[in-house]
């Protein structure tokens, strides 16, 4: 071979391993697109609901309460009947059978709204106002465009004649797509136009939280020791190969363990965020550690020599130099930590968030889900509503881990200091 | 001739099973510059590194023998190595201010210490410091910006000043001239004339011009040991040993 075809041949490869590498890269982007694309498009819709227009007449006789009625009396009261004798009257309906499918249009929330705007304004006894009531979920998802209205009409859940009565609210301009308070203020129900993400959102902060309270000090303290302190022996090098260890198990180990022990031997709730928050800052420790010893090892020796050839002690060379210097990675390392944490399923379905949870918790030890086990929950429904809410909670879940992964950026970038 | 303030009897180091100093037996004189010569890996760090216990900071290190300042044994284990290191100071082969301000640079030593109680005290310490090390006049202005933004020269003294404020009797210098160019190689070596007015300073140095510049005594150590001592004009003209003779003409090292 000459020197000129060698010189070419060399050119050759470095062009290829170019070329293979802006490759990867391009499929790697177009999974992503694609990932994106898909959860917006389905997700986008859950933000909106479908509300209908309806004129509500406060009937005393029907209430049964006198003016001024205190808020208990009202709670108290019965709105069924009102709410049956103005739903009724938002179509001139033939008979019973077709009324029956009129009321079907709605949520089954309709009472409750009618209640709250009641409670709202106490004046309105003997009046009527138009209230947007929020639209059943067959409703909302064919004015989302989600329903095909081309089958026949056995295989549809909506008769002919409500598509008659949906047709007639579009033509007056009865129905609308509101911005969907639900979503993010109801825990989850059966009826997916009513369930929201509101129960898993505090579900998933108080998790975390408890996650952060109990993993940050414990994976701080042991990487400092670890780090600074421990002689350098086999036992050291023994822990530190289990901790890498530990930070490989997989998550839905960790599960079975807080099964085993949180729940069976200790007897804490089941289904809670305190047991859910042990349990991920049991797997998120070694995944701090990790990253917090490395922020140790990167300052570099000078400074503790530096501190040390002054007349600090051991202690104090570490604590007012070596950790402020590692802060800033530390604590990066902690908010990715907590981020995987924030995503994990697999433990919380062991320990029993998958229950069907209505309410709000109102604090760690009431029973309720997490964002990532909502979206399983969700995933499983067969409505066409829990799919668009699906996707709208993995968009959620997926800004949260970015805004997370975007601090923990930001703290590394503005707070490493430079030394030579 | 000066009072001796630090005199090594038999001291032998150990890194594990190798080792580094073979029964080093050297007197280090009182408001006297010793420079410390001889090629890489033949032990001079590892001596002044006994001299402020900086090796303990080396789990596998082993100093045996005998180390003494002002006939205190530095090598005791019961020794709080603390408040010998406040009388012992230090300067690095490589400037390593700490990473902030001018002002905290060297008013941490005093702080941790318990010297300089008030921020006026402080503040005195501070420029004091800054003047005996010649900084003063470039950074009196800029107290608050970070010691790293400085020249490596200016670091150096920096570092020099740090070693200065929590005023030491010794002053151990470990190459500090090593990583600065020859302008500010010839700052840090009017300072250091001025400095053994106050001070004993001990200097390890791979630059024989520097040795015969700054020195009024040298030693010269081979692998481990310590082949001669004496004036540095002696060392440098007229050495006893056909080793010193071949070092410091350039004939190995």
């Amino acid at each position: 071979m000459t020197k000129e075809e060698r010189l070419k041949k060399r050119h050759r490869a470095e062009k290829r391993f170019r070329f293979y590498g802006l490759a990867s890269i391009l499929v790697a982007l177009l999974f992503v697109v694609i990932l994106v694309q898909n959860i917006f498009s389905k997700g986008s819709s859950a933000f909106k609901k479908t509300v209908i227009t309806t004129e509500i007449f406060f009937d005393q006789d029907l209430l049964e309460i006198q003016n001024g009625a205190s808020q208990e009396e009202i709670m108290e009261a019965d709105f069924y009947d009102v709410m049956i004798e103005n739903l009724i009257k938002a179509y001139p309906a033939k008979d019973r059978a077709e009324e029956d499918e009129l009321l079907k249009l709605f949520s089954g929330d309709a009472e409750i709204e009618i209640k709250k705007a009641f409670l709202k304004d106490n004046n309105l006894l003997g009046k009527t106002i138009t209230l947007d009531l929020t639209a059943s979920d067959d409703i909302d998802q064919l004015h989302k465009g989600n329903y095909p209205r081309e089958l026949p009409e056995e295989r549809r859940r909506i008769s002919d004649f409500q598509l008659v009565i949906y047709d007639y609210f579009v033509e007056n301009k009865k129905i609308s797509k509101n911005f969907n308070n639900y979503f993010f203020n109801n825990g989850d129900s059966r009826d997916p136009e009513i369930a929201g993400i509101g129960g898993a959102l505090v579900g998933s902060f108080y998790s975390i939280l408890i996650c952060l309270l109990l993993a940050f000090p414990v994976a701080v303290l042991a990487s400092i020791y670890l780090e600074e302190f421990a002689p350098k022996n086999k036992i050291t090098d023994f822990i530190e190969i289990n901790i890498n260890n530990l930070a490989a198990v997989p998550s839905i180990v960790y599960g079975l363990l807080a099964l085993q022990i949180l729940l069976a031997t200790i007897q804490l709730p089941r289904s809670t965020p305190l047991v859910a928050g042990i349990t991920l800052a049991l797997m998120t420790l070694p995944r701090i550690i990790i990253p917090c010893r490395a922020s140790l090892k990167a300052v570099p020796p000078s400074i503790r020599e530096g501190a040390l050839a002054v007349g600090a002690s051991k202690f104090q060379s570490v604590f007012h130099h070596v950790v402020p210097l590692a802060l800033p990675g530390t604590l990066s390392g902690t908010i990715i930590g907590l981020a995987q944490a924030l995503g994990e399923t697999a433990p919380l379905i062991l320990i029993g968030m998958v229950a069907f949870v209505v309410d709000i918790p109102s604090s760690p030890v009431d029973p309720s889900s997490s964002l990532p086990v909502q979206v399983y929950l969700w995933s499983e429904s067969a409505e066409r509503g829990f799919v668009e809410k699906t996707s709208a909670t993995i968009m959620m879940l997926l800004s949260f881990l970015i805004v997370m992964n975007f601090i923990a950026v930001y703290l590394r970038q503005k707070f490493e200091k430079r030394w030579n | 001739m000066n009072n001796i303030k630090i005199k090594s009897k038999n001291l032998n180091v150990y890194y594990g099973d190798k080792q580094a100093l073979f029964d080093v037996n050297l007197d280090l004189n009182e408001k006297e510059v010793t420079a410390l010569i001889g090629p890489s890996g033949c032990g001079k760090s590892t001596f002044i590194r006994c001299i402020n216990r900086m090796n303990d900071v080396i789990d596998i290190c082993k100093v045996t023998g005998n180390i003494e300042m002002d006939g205190m044994n530095i090598n005791d284990k019961d020794l709080d190595v603390v408040s010998l290191r406040e009388r012992v100071g230090m300067v690095f082969q490589k400037p390593n201010p700490f990473p902030k301000s001018i002002y905290d640079n060297i008013s941490y030593g005093p702080k941790i210490h318990g010297k300089g109680e008030t921020k006026s005290e402080l503040d005195q310490i501070v420029e004091n410091s800054l003047k005996k090390s010649a900084l003063w006049e470039e950074v009196k202005d800029r107290l608050d910006e970070p010691g790293t933004s400085l020249s490596g020269g200016q670091q150096q003294r920096l570092c020099i000043a740090r070693a200065i404020s929590v005023n030491p009797e010794v002053i151990l210098m470990d190459e500090p001239c090593s990583a600065l160019d020859p302008i500010a190689t010839a700052k840090i070596e009017e300072l250091i004339d001025e400095l053994k007015k106050t001070y004993t300073i001990v200097i390890v140095t791979h630059s024989m011009a520097q040795a015969v510049r700054v020195s009024q005594k040298t030693g010269f150590f081979h692998l481990g040991k310590l082949i001669e001592v004496g004036n540095t004009e002696k060392i440098f003209k007229n050495p006893d040993n056909k080793m010193t003779q071949d070092y410091i003409t350039g004939r190995f090292g």
